[in-house]
């Protein structure tokens, strides 16, 4: 059923990993492309062309949410709604959609034209509403933002017309990130033109740093970015060169991990990076690889972003043409090759090892840890994982040194970062301001205040994961001991301004759905105790809550957060918790005014089955 | 205990090993903290959150699982806290809301860890009042397995255990979150041949056993612990029965033997128990015809037509074959019958005398797990041994070792060999004479002047030099080599030669210690034992032995023959003219070979003593039902010598009567003289007697055998092992059949144990393998009828058309009635020449 070319093209694509499996991803995209999804027959001949049981390749097809399991409309929208979004508008657009392709979510135009899905968070929060359309049968898909009813008329005129518009995000959106010229460094040269070329790079002095650190002794480099203390920005806030101290002496090979997969709702400061300075961001990757001496590094990319993937892939074609990466960088005698990994949706990939299983070509659960990647990483190797930003922090570093760096910041949280600012505020967008800078300061003084200068009632400080914080905290610090001293997480940095007049049950309801919809499925208190606890939400939000709806919800989120295998089961309860802990007041009046007599919810009946239907007989009777 | 460290669960000081896990150190110490996911058996996974304890750690007590956590040297840990009591109960209450609770109609009620646990563990009371999700109920994984996804806890037993043990990962994990299923390709099947494991291990009623369902509630079980008679593996299972009906067969644990796994022949194939066709009462040949008759009648009618024949043509001149899938008893006394009473040495069953096997099988099964190099010679564990084969795999997987494989065609195992020696059909033994020159070159000892040049011997055998030199220095480097052949290599032309020319390898590597026969009948190795053999008496002792005559003479009130029987094969080819009385005991064999009825036909007298009356027992004169193995009491000695009991599990069917109590009322009114030597009214008095004539077996009785069996010494019985010369040239191909024919058995074959059970019938697929090349040169496509023929006879089957066959051979697989490769066989043996024509 594969084509020739796409079963050479995928052959080749084995070759291109240390172990073929990891190909299989890219493999189930170009069957995609050829086919416009995946029928069991195209899984069996893949399976075929990887010497695995076709059931490996189903289940991994099972797991991710970019692979189709059956075919769709030529064109698939995603629309987002999740909280950052929904701030912003997203339901009304998603209404505006269903009634213009008169289809509900999970179906297809009688045309056949378009399949329309509502979708988790794409990385536009601060440009949204946004949907991401895909073509079928194609590598072709790109992102609509800022979409008003009109623009989304025009938009769907303009799919039909066939005409085909370019990947590229036009125009370079509303991303804020000039109100503290003083640490503009990461994003400082994102809005020149052509900023993402290797030309305007090297113009721009890039390209400098890593010679110097290939003359440097890998441990000094180590050194450096320990004394410059940068502290991990995907999540955890684990300082970089503690981490890479961790790899265990004479043990070869290693392998270094980018995490692209920024699918944290509410943070989208990665994507920017990688669609218009992706060479700031290799020459980091360069700098890391040398310090751990890895010459394999991976990207591991959410498959959203398509377009970044392609800036990325010309970007390391660029550099490899100047024998910046490849054999001999840099006139060395050091190796470093730099593949680009698709994820293909699923939130969970950006937990470290559950990326490293979808990188080494399984469904993307989480493992064990102990072993820490550190020690038995990739393909069981030593391997680094580090965020984007934290892979280009490094780089500033090593140009300008450990001192340089901790001007600014608090003793524990040196430097600066990137904060994505969504949700009801006048400027969304993302800044780079050195830690400790005041949300205060950050939503008033930079980002102009909230929308319609509405009272700030929630804020979530650090992706959508992280606890909620009243207003009473607008004067903390934004940096980690801060955030945690305030009860919640600086996390990814992604800042949701939630503003009165907003229902804090619908948020927290649709929180809950982000997490169950994302939840891998391996551990029980996860797979089955998010899923609950939206449906309580659901049916407190439909009228039908009792008030010890709520005690059940704080009773059962402590299993969930504390009982879970991996960090997403906290994750997925900490926005109900914290909303249960500072909007109980809210909760109950809720539920009160839609359930004044308080009734109970009918216990739903069984379905009627017979157990035995398509047995045969004999086995039901006794002799 | 000096390498034992000492942690303390609720402040009780308990001594654990190094590394172990929490869960199992608790256990040992009489602590069962509560698992789902973990199995002893399996990789930890830590998904089911259901072994919480508290941990002391830096920075306070923590949850932490048990089955995830090795012990700490000096570890405190809380098992009976508040916290990690709460913490369990949590788990259990988030385990439970979407679980259907349809326990009342679950078969697994009753013995359900879920259960159990809900009831010890569990909060007691549910707060979950929305509706649950719904999955599959009743999903067909297979012909043999049920699964119902909403009863499943998704633990990844089940797909562990087809990764771990099976390498065949035919189960997985869809979708993800509250959706997660387990499920199996869509086009595909789960037909990994030790796929009813997984209903052992599954904690809940999620897979169930399609023939078993439905039919029992567990607490109404009969369980006895039994073994499996389907290959020489003797795996231990227990026989669950309810109103004297076997409901199910599930593993038995022996650590030796199977582990915890059986296969599925083992687990699903008992339909022959309580088959409707089983032969319910004796029959006798009435004018003509098969008729019902009482059991002294039947008898009376044995013993007439014996002494008839006996005194028309004297006792030389009756036969009787025995089987290699009866007991012990009932073999040793259809011998001491023959001998002792008939006096006849005419003694043998199929696979028996003309198989050139070690008497004393293999050296060890448990060597096969732990070893560095595994040589496997003309034998196929895939097809015959899965629970072996599973081991074997996993050692190359897991421990690293180097599997060698010489054989007639790729088998399944091939994928995991780091050599494969697939040499000429009909010149192996230059291959192995290539394998000895190779490893004495590479050794200073002495090369004898018999053995040709490596390079000679390879061309003749069509193998390539550079396989030989690689196969030969992983065997003389081993430290812990597995070691064996089988019947493919033992059985047939040339097999003599053959298994010294491989004998010999061994010897020069240095490990004709470690060489063994891996025998594939259930009590092949016991039917020797038991002196099943025209010239061997039992304990192995040449017939010519005066002393060990003796001694049986005293103890069976008789004189015994001197003159050596004939074997199988000899005594097919006499009748009628040798033989004038046949008695058959489980053997059949013109179900082998169906063209030769018209020799049976003519015998005087034919005596079959089944289950069912076979194509041979049609032509009987006296048919004697039998009990199955599992409705009598018997002892099997595998390929290991290792003896076990298989007990009486349920009753007999109809007037059936178990073998050895058939043999021992006929000896009785054969020989009234006799009675003293026959007074054997028990399993327990034949065993006795058997642990006194049998050297081996000395020591042993029913009682001590206990439920795990015993081994018999190895040096019991003496072989010598050193480079001998051999005759084997290689076989010429003859222009008039130009294929080698080959032939194996498949687990899923025809024959009678998979008839009786008509939920396996879709299992089997009755076909001759070709090489795709071959066939094309033939014109025959799959599916094709085809027909084979050889100088003896011809079958007609089906082609399949196989990569894995060499050019120019054709693979026929055994029992299938409708294709009796036997029919080919010249006297009686494999390894022949045939024709192959497509069917038009
Ligand atoms: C559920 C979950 C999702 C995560 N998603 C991301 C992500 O999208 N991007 C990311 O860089 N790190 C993510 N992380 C954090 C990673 O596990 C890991 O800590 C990080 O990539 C390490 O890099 P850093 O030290 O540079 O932050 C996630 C963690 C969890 C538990
Ligand atoms: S908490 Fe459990 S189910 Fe949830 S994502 Fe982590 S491992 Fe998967
Ligand atoms: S079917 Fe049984 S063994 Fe398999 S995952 Fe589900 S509960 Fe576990
Ligand atoms: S038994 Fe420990 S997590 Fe399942």
């Amino acid at each position: 059923m594969l084509s020739d070319t796409a079963r050479s093209e995928i052959q080749a694509l084995m070759g291109r990993y240390p172990q073929p499996r990891s190909a299989i991803l890219p493999a189930l995209y170009v069957a995609q492309r050829e086919i416009g999804w995946l029928p069991t027959e195209a899984m069996d001949e893949i399976a075929t062309l990887f010497g695995m049981e076709p059931m490996e390749v189903y289940a991994i097809a099972g797991f991710y949410n970019m692979l189709y399991k059956e075919p769709k409309g030529r064109y698939h929208i995603e629309i987002c709604t999740n909280v950052p979004c929904k701030l912003r508008g997203a339901d009304k657009m998603a209404e505006h959609l269903q009634k213009r392709l008169g289809v509900g979510f999970g179906e297809t135009t009688e045309d056949g034209q378009f399949t329309l899905d509502h979708m988790e968070c794409l990385g536009s929060c601060a440009t949204g509403p946004m949907f991401f359309v895909r073509r079928s049968g194609s590598d072709w898909g790109r992102y609509y933002e800022d979409l008003t009813p009109e623009r989304i008329d025009a938009i769907l005129e303009d799919l039909l017309s066939g005409e085909d518009w370019p990947m590229e995000r036009s125009p370079a959106g509303p991303y804020h990130h000039d109100h503290h010229p003083e640490t503009n460094f990461l994003l400082a040269r994102i809005d020149k033109p052509d900023s993402h070329t290797i030309e305007s790079y090297l113009a721009d002095g890039g390209y400098q740093t890593a010679p110097k650190v290939l003359a440097m002794s890998p441990q000094e480099v180590i050194d450096e970015v320990k004394k410059a203390g940068v502290r991990g920005r995907g999540g955890a806030g684990f300082p970089a060169g503690v981490k890479w101290g961790f790899i265990p002496k004479d043990l070869y090979p290693r392998y270094l991990v980018v995490n692209a997969d920024e699918s944290e709702p509410g943070t989208f400061k990665d994507r920017l990076i990688i669609e218009y300075d992706p060479h700031e961001l290799l020459e980091g990757i360069i700098c890391t690889a040398w310090a751990i001496q890895a010459h394999y590094a991976f990207i591991y990319i959410r498959g959203e972003y398509m377009f970044g993937a392609q800036r990325l892939n010309q970007a390391i074609a660029e550099a490899k043409a100047r024998g910046f990466l490849g054999k001999h960088i840099f006139g060395t005698d050091f190796d470093l090759e730099v593949i680009v990994h698709r994820g293909a949706g699923a939130y969970i990939c950006g937990e470290e090892t559950a990326l490293l299983s979808s990188l080494e070509g399984y469904r993307g659960h989480p493992r064990l840890k102990p072993p820490f990647p550190a020690v038995a990483g990739l393909y069981a190797k030593p391997t680094i994982v580090n965020n984007v930003e934290t892979i280009s922090h490094v780089r500033h570093v090593l140009e300008h040194g450990a001192d340089w760096y901790r001007q600014w910041g608090t003793e524990r949280s040196p430097g600066f970062q990137l904060i994505c600012l969504s949700g009801q505020v006048k400027k969304p967008g993302v800044y780079e301001i050195p830690y400790g800078t005041t949300f205060r300061e950050l939503i008033y003084d930079m980002a102009g205040g909230t929308v319609d200068d509405r009272p700030i009632k929630s804020i979530i400080p650090g992706g959508l994961s992280m606890p909620h914080i009243l207003p009473d905290k607008l004067d903390i610090g934004i940096d980690f001991e801060s955030l945690q001293q305030a009860g919640s997480l600086l996390g990814s940095g992604g800042v949701i301004v939630i503003c009165e007049g907003e229902n804090i049950v619908p948020i927290t309801r649709r929180t809950l759905g982000f997490y169950r919809e994302e939840s891998c499925g391996k551990c029980s208190p996860c797979r089955e105790g998010v899923g609950w606890m939206e449906k309580i939400l659901k049916r407190v939000e439909a009228g039908q809550g009792t008030l010890s709806d709520l005690d059940t919800m704080e009773r059962v989120t402590k299993y969930i957060e504390q009982q879970s295998f991996c960090p997403f089961g906290p994750a997925a309860v900490w926005g109900l918790q914290s909303t249960l802990r500072h909007f109980r007041s809210e909760f109950e009046a809720y539920i009160l005014e839609t359930n004044p007599d308080q009734e109970k919810p009918s216990l739903p009946a069984r379905p009627i089955y017979r157990p035995y239907v398509g047995e045969p007989l004999e086995n039901m009777l006794d002799d | 205990m000096s390498d034992w460290i000492t942690i303390t669960i609720d402040g009780k000081e308990i001594q654990a090993k190094p590394g172990e896990l929490l869960v199992d150190a608790a256990a040992r110490a009489g602590i069962h903290i509560p698992v789902f996911c973990y199995h002893p058996k399996l990789d930890p996974l830590g998904a089911c959150r259901m072994c919480l304890v508290e941990a002391e750690g830096r920075r306070g007590k923590m949850l932490i699982t048990a089955c995830t956590t090795p012990v700490a040297d000096g570890g405190v840990y809380y098992y009976e806290s508040e916290r990690a009591v709460d913490a369990r109960q949590g788990t259990l209450e988030l385990i439970l809301i979407n679980h259907p609770l349809d326990c009342p109609i679950c078969d697994k009620g009753g013995e359900c860890p879920l259960q159990d646990q809900t009831l010890e563990h569990g909060p007691g009371k549910s707060h979950f009042w929305e509706e649950k999700n719904h999955k599959a109920k009743h999903y067909p994984l297979s012909d043999l397995i049920m699964l119902d996804q909403e009863r499943c806890i998704v633990c990844w037993r089940c797909i562990r255990y087809l990764e771990e043990w099976e390498d065949k990962p035919q189960l997985g994990l869809f979708h993800r979150g509250g959706e997660t299923v387990i499920d199996k390709f869509p086009d595909g099947k789960l037909d990994a041949y030790t796929s009813g494991s997984i209903i052992d291990i599954c904690p809940v009623g999620a897979l169930t056993n399609r023939l078993a369902r439905f039919s029992y509630r567990p607490w109404e079980l009969e369980k006895t612990p039994s073994i499996c008679t389907h290959c020489g593996m003797g795996c231990n299972l227990r026989i669950d029965s309810r109103t004297h009906r076997i409901r199910r067969n599930v593993a038995r644990e022996n650590a030796a033997v199977n582990d915890e796994w059986i296969c599925d022949k083992g687990r699903f194939a008992m339909g022959f128990a309580s088959h409707p066709e089983r032969l319910q009462e004796p029959l006798a040949r009435i004018n003509g015809e098969l008729r019902p008759v009482s059991w002294p009648e039947a008898l009376d009618r044995v013993v007439r037509g014996l002494k008839r024949v006996v005194e028309t043509h004297g006792p030389a001149a009756v036969a009787a074959i025995g089987s290699a899938k009866l007991s012990n008893e009932a073999n040793y006394l259809l011998a001491k019958f023959m001998r002792g009473v008939v006096g006849s040495n005419n003694l043998d069953f199929r696979e028996g005398s003309a198989v050139v096997a070690d008497p004393r099988g293999i050296p060890s099964l448990a060597d096969a797990r732990d070893a560095d190099v595994i040589v496997l010679m003309g034998c196929d564990p895939g097809e015959e041994m899965p629970v072996l084969a599973n081991f074997l795999k996993r050692a190359v997987l897991r421990g690293g070792a180097k599997m060698i494989i010489v054989h007639p065609r790729a088998i399944e195992l091939t994928q995991y060999a780091a050599a494969f020696i697939n040499p000429t059909i009909g010149a192996e033994s230059a291959a192995f004479d290539a394998l000895t020159r190779a490893t004495l070159d590479a050794s200073d000892a002495i090369i004898p002047d018999w053995l040709p040049e490596v390079e000679e011997a390879a061309q003749v055998a069509g193998i390539s030099v550079e396989d030989v030199r690689e196969a030969a220095r992983l065997l003389s480097q081993a430290k812990r080599p597995f070691i064996v052949y089988g019947v493919d290599y033992a059985w047939g032309y040339g097999a003599r030669n053959l298994v010294t020319a491989l004998t010999n390898w061994v010897v020069a590597a240095g490990h004709g210690e470690r060489l063994g026969f891996l025998h594939s009948q259930a009590n092949a190795l016991g039917a020797a034992d038991m002196g099943m053999a025209p010239d061997r008496l039992p304990g192995h002792r040449p017939l010519s032995d005066a002393r060990a005559r003796r001694e049986l003479e005293a103890r069976w009130q008789t004189e015994i023959p001197t003159q050596p029987g004939l074997s199988y094969g000899a005594m097919m080819a006499s009748t009628p003219d040798r033989i004038r009385a046949l008695y058959l005991m489980g053997a059949d064999p013109v179900g082998e070979k169906p063209a030769d009825a018209k020799a049976l036909a003519e015998l005087d007298f034919l005596v079959v003593q089944d289950m069912f009356l076979t194509e041979s027992a049609k032509l009987a004169d006296v048919v004697l039902p039998a009990a199955s193995y599992a409705e009598s009491r018997g002892t099997f000695t595998n390929t290991e010598r290792r003896v076990q009991r298989a007990p009486q599990a349920v009753r007999t069917v109809g007037k059936s009567v178990a073998d050895w109590a058939i043999l021992m009322h006929l000896a009785r009114r054969y020989a009234p003289d006799k009675k003293d030597a026959w007074d054997t009214p028990s399993v327990d008095a034949i065993f006795a007697e058997i642990a006194e004539v049998v050297p081996a077996y000395r020591g042993m009785s029913w009682e001590n055998l206990g439920e795990s069996g015993q081994q018999w010494p190895r040096d019991a019985v003496s072989l010598s092992r050193e480079l001998r010369p051999h005759s084997g040239a290689a076989i010429p191909p003859s222009p008039d059949y130009p294929f080698r024919l080959v032939v194996g058995s498949l687990l899923w074959d025809g024959g009678t144990v998979f008839a009786a059970t008509p939920q396996m019938a879709g299992l089997a697929r009755q076909a001759a393998w070709l090489h795709p090349d071959d066939a094309a040169r033939l014109g025959v496509q799959e599916g094709d009828a085809i027909e084979i023929r050889s100088r003896g006879g011809s079958i007609r089957t089906f082609a399949h058309l196989d990569p894995s066959i060499k050019p120019g051979s054709v693979f026929a697989p055994y029992s299938f009635p409708a294709a009796p490769v036997g029919n080919l066989f010249d006297d009686y043996v494999p390894r022949t020449s045939v024709a192959i024509e497509k069917v038009t």
